[in-house]
Parts: structure tokens; C-alpha cells; sequence
């Protein structure tokens, strides 16, 4: 990383609980753009993304207390975030963003770059190519509960089925995903 | 998860289909779950969003983060999740506020204080006292007239009924368990320390019918003129020191208790009116 930061987030929270609003302006530039990137992909309603930052961030003054050191404040935050979306959304499916699987190549202008294909991979490897095969609903199970870190009940929420569907469908998604990793691995023997 | 490999940041045109929304869901995944761990990624991604958006997110923050905190009752409704609008019609109630409750409290205390110092045969002052602390504090939820808050409310796009029954148990939530302590102190039969909300609870409907005609202020003189006539009168007449809340009499209060609701409800279905707070 080219820019370490002198005062790492942690340090930033436990002042924000002792009250300091120079620490929570910093948290919000550190952190406040991506959560709105990471939000507007799911819904395309700016005004519900910018509530729910907010709505995030007071929660972060509020209850910086209740921070444990132990995850990346980045995850937390997220976890704060997107929980009070799918809450918002729960009356507003109309602005609700699911992610486009199949990409329709029209749509795609920018082809990551052969390097960032190898690199982004590192993130996932062989996975992408499992999650690409999983049919639509296993993957937005996958999204929901892997990815973005929500609950089963939260994603049977957001995604509009039972809880137990949800369930069903995860392990499913996960048996299917194995089996690719598998395959994979052996093929490159 | 991986952390990525150190050094690799996602290039710009990446990070812009990304925010653009251009991106397959998996490629889109990735970029997500690097950015969310990499310092650098996460201020490029700050210079392509638009800085009007991170502003005003910003200025909601930055209010309520230093806006002072609400009300004690605000926060407390809150709480227990009523509406907004609720919470603020309790909290604009005169009678809700602080003072008004410690009043309440010490006039209380001193009634229950002399009934005890007498030995018993002096309740007057806990009778006149105890069934008066919610007569009063609902007439006072009605702050006075030319409180603005108490015009807005005035105007407010409020079933009337509704106003006058929340307000009313909410400041019987608020007094009743005081009083029922104190009453719990006071010397003389065990029963003395329910039978006080007999009256209590019969002139509080009476109040609020009278309202209805005369206004919360007139309203509240009344029933406190007459009440406190019933139990000087039984004093002056030595009916003996319990007298106003003996069985009787609690009949008597129970019969003007349901005619007042009568009228209420008359009324109430009557006279839609909305807002105009009695």
C-alpha cells in the first residue's frame, strides 16, 4: 500500500465513541465513497443510498462503543449499511438492483484487462467459474449470504423467498461450487 | 479470503465500469471485495463518485451527529417505537415535562408527609392531593395559548379524540405510579391506598368533558373546587377522615366517571373536528 495510514481505523473508531467528530469525518472519507459505490449497485435510488450512509455513519457515533477489535472496520460498516437497506428496501422493490449474472455484452464497454484478469482472479480463482455456472438463484443466494454477508433470514428477505429456500438454496449453491472447485483442481494435474 | 496480491490496485477505467455499473456480477464481486480491503482502491473509487453525493451525505451526518440530543419523553418514545408525530405530541405536553412531574412529586410527598406526622387521623391533605396530581396534569398537557408549539399542534392534522386519549395516558402513565407509592406510605386502612384512584380516575373524564365546553383551564378549576369541597366539607362535617373514598361515594364517582365518558364519546362522534387540541 502506497499510502499506510498513520491512524488505522480501529484507532479512529475509539475516538469516535469518546466523541470526536475530526475521527468520524475521517472514517467517512476513508470509508464513506466505497459504501456509497457498493450501495448504488444495489439500488438505484441515489437519495435511499445517501439515507442509508448516513443512517450508518450516525450509527457508527452512536455505537462506536460497540465496535470489537477483532474485524476490518471497513466489514463492519458494510454489515451496518447494508443491513439498513434491505430493512429500507423491504417496501421499495422497485429500486432494488439485483447484479446482472450473464452481463450482456453490450453492456460490457470495459473488459477488465488480461492482467486484471489474471488479478482479480487471485481474489477468487476457480470460483468465478463455478459461480458462473450456478444457475441465477443459487448465485444471488451466493451474493447475498457469501459476498455481502447478510443473515439467511436477511437474504430470504431481500431476495423476496422463504428463509428456508434460502437455506436449501445456499447449500445447494455450495455443493454445486464444491464439486467445480474440485473439477478444476484436477484438472490442472 | 485472499487479501489480493500487495501492490495490485484496480485501474481506473476498471474502478469507472465498475461504479457505472458495467460490469458482470463476478468481475463486479471482485472488484467490491478488493476494494473493501485496499486504502488506495478505496480513495480512487472517492475521486469517480461524484463529490455533490459524498457532500451531502456528509451534511446529513454532520447534523445529526451535532444536533443536541432530543427530549428525555422524545427519546423514550422512540424507544418503545411510536411514530415520530406521537413523540413529539407527548413531548410538547406541558405536564411531561420535568418540572411539572417533580411537582407533582413534592405536593405529593408533603400531603403523605402531614397525614403521617398527624398519626393517621389527618388524610385531607393526601385526599385532596392524590386525585387532583392527574386532574391537573392532564388539563396542564395543554400548555399555554400562546406557546407555539401548542399552535402548531392546534393545527395539526390530528384526530382530536386521539390527542386527548394519548395525552391523557401518557400522563397517567407518568403520575399514577408516584402517587400509588406514596399512597403506600400513608397511614390508616390498607385500602386507603387504592381507594384514592377511584376518584382519580373518575375525575380525570370529568375533566375532560367539561373541557370540552369550558376549556382545560376553567375545566380544571372546577373539579378542583369541587373536589376539594367534598373533602373539606367531610372534615368540616367530622364524616369521619376517609369518608370521600368510601365505598358510597366511590359509586357516586364511578356514575359521574361513565356520564363524562358518555359526553366524550358524544362528542368525540359528533364533532369531527380535527386539530384543535380540546
Amino acid at each position: 500500500m502506497s499510502t499506510t495510514p498513520i491512524v488505522t481505523d480501529a484507532a479512529l473508531v475509539a475516538a469516535v465513541a469518546d466523541g470526536d467528530t475530526t475521527a468520524l469525518r475521517e472514517l467517512y472519507a476513508r470509508h464513506g465513497a466505497w459504501l456509497h459505490a457498493r450501495l448504488l449497485r444495489r439500488c438505484n435510488d441515489p437519495d435511499v443510498v445517501v439515507e442509508v450512509v448516513q443512517d450508518t455513519f450516525v450509527a457508527l457515533w452512536q455505537g462506536a462503543r460497540r465496535f470489537r477489535h477483532e474485524g476490518e472496520v471497513g466489514a463492519w460498516l458494510w454489515g451496518i449499511a447494508f443491513r439498513r437497506m434491505v430493512s429500507r428496501l423491504r417496501k421499495r422493490k422497485d429500486v432494488v438492483l439485483l447484479p446482472e449474472w450473464d452481463g450482456p455484452a453490450a453492456r460490457q464497454h470495459v473488459l477488465p484487462s488480461a492482467e486484471d484478469e489474471v488479478l482479480l482472479g487471485v481474489e477468487y480463482g476457480d470460483l468465478a467459474a463455478g459461480l458462473r455456472r450456478l444457475s441465477p438463484e443459487f448465485r444471488a443466494v451466493v451474493q447475498a449470504v457469501v459476498l455481502d454477508g447478510l443473515t439467511t433470514r436477511e437474504a430470504g428477505r431481500l431476495l423476496g423467498v422463504r428463509e428456508n429456500t434460502v437455506k436449501t438454496r445456499l447449500h445447494r449453491a455450495k455443493a454445486q461450487l464444491r464439486t467445480a472447485l474440485t473439477e478444476a483442481q484436477e484438472g490442472w494435474r | 479470503m485472499t487479501t489480493g496480491i500487495q501492490g495490485w490496485h484496480a485501474d481506473p477505467a476498471l474502478l469507472a465500469s465498475y461504479l457505472a455499473g458495467d460490469l458482470d456480477a463476478i468481475t463486479g464481486a471482485s472488484v467490491e471485495q478488493h476494494v473493501s480491503r485496499c486504502e488506495t482502491c478505496r480513495t480512487a473509487v472517492g475521486q469517480l463518485l461524484e463529490p455533490q453525493l459524498l457532500d451531502r451525505t456528509w451534511a446529513g451526518i454532520r447534523d445529526a451527529v451535532q444536533s443536541p440530543p432530543l427530549p428525555y419523553p422524545l427519546r423514550l418514545a422512540r424507544r418503545l417505537r411510536l411514530p415520530e408525530s406521537t413523540a413529539v405530541l407527548l413531548a410538547s405536553a406541558a405536564s411531561l415535562r420535568g418540572a411539572w412531574i417533580v411537582g407533582a412529586f413534592l405536593t405529593l410527598s408533603f400531603a403523605t408527609l402531614a397525614a403521617y406526622a398527624s398519626g393517621g387521623t389527618t388524610l385531607a391533605p393526601f385526599l385532596l392531593a392524590a386525585p387532583l396530581a392527574p386532574v391537573l396534569g392532564v388539563a396542564a398537557a395543554y400548555g399555554p395559548r400562546q406557546d407555539p408549539l401548542e399552535g402548531l399542534i392546534a393545527t395539526a392534522p390530528y384526530g382530536r379524540t386521539r390527542l386527548i386519549l394519548l395525552r391523557t395516558l401518557a400522563v397517567l402513565v407518568s403520575v399514577l405510579p408516584v402517587t400509588a407509592l406514596l399512597g403506600l406510605a400513608v397511614p390508616g386502612p390498607p385500602w386507603l391506598a387504592a381507594a384514592w384512584l377511584g376518584p382519580a380516575l373518575s375525575l380525570v373524564p370529568v375533566l375532560l368533558a367539561l373541557a370540552g365546553f369550558v376549556g382545560p383551564r376553567f375545566a380544571a378549576a372546577i373539579v378542583s373546587f369541587v373536589w376539594c369541597s367534598v373533602v373539606l366539607g367531610s372534615t368540616w362535617a367530622t364524616l369521619g377522615s376517609t369518608w370521600p373514598v368510601e365505598a358510597a361515594q366511590q359509586g357516586v364517582y364511578l356514575g359521574l366517571g361513565v356520564a363524562a365518558c358518555a359526553v366524550i364519546a358524544i362528542r368525540a362522534g359528533t364533532d369531527r373536528q380535527p386539530g384543535v387540541a380540546l
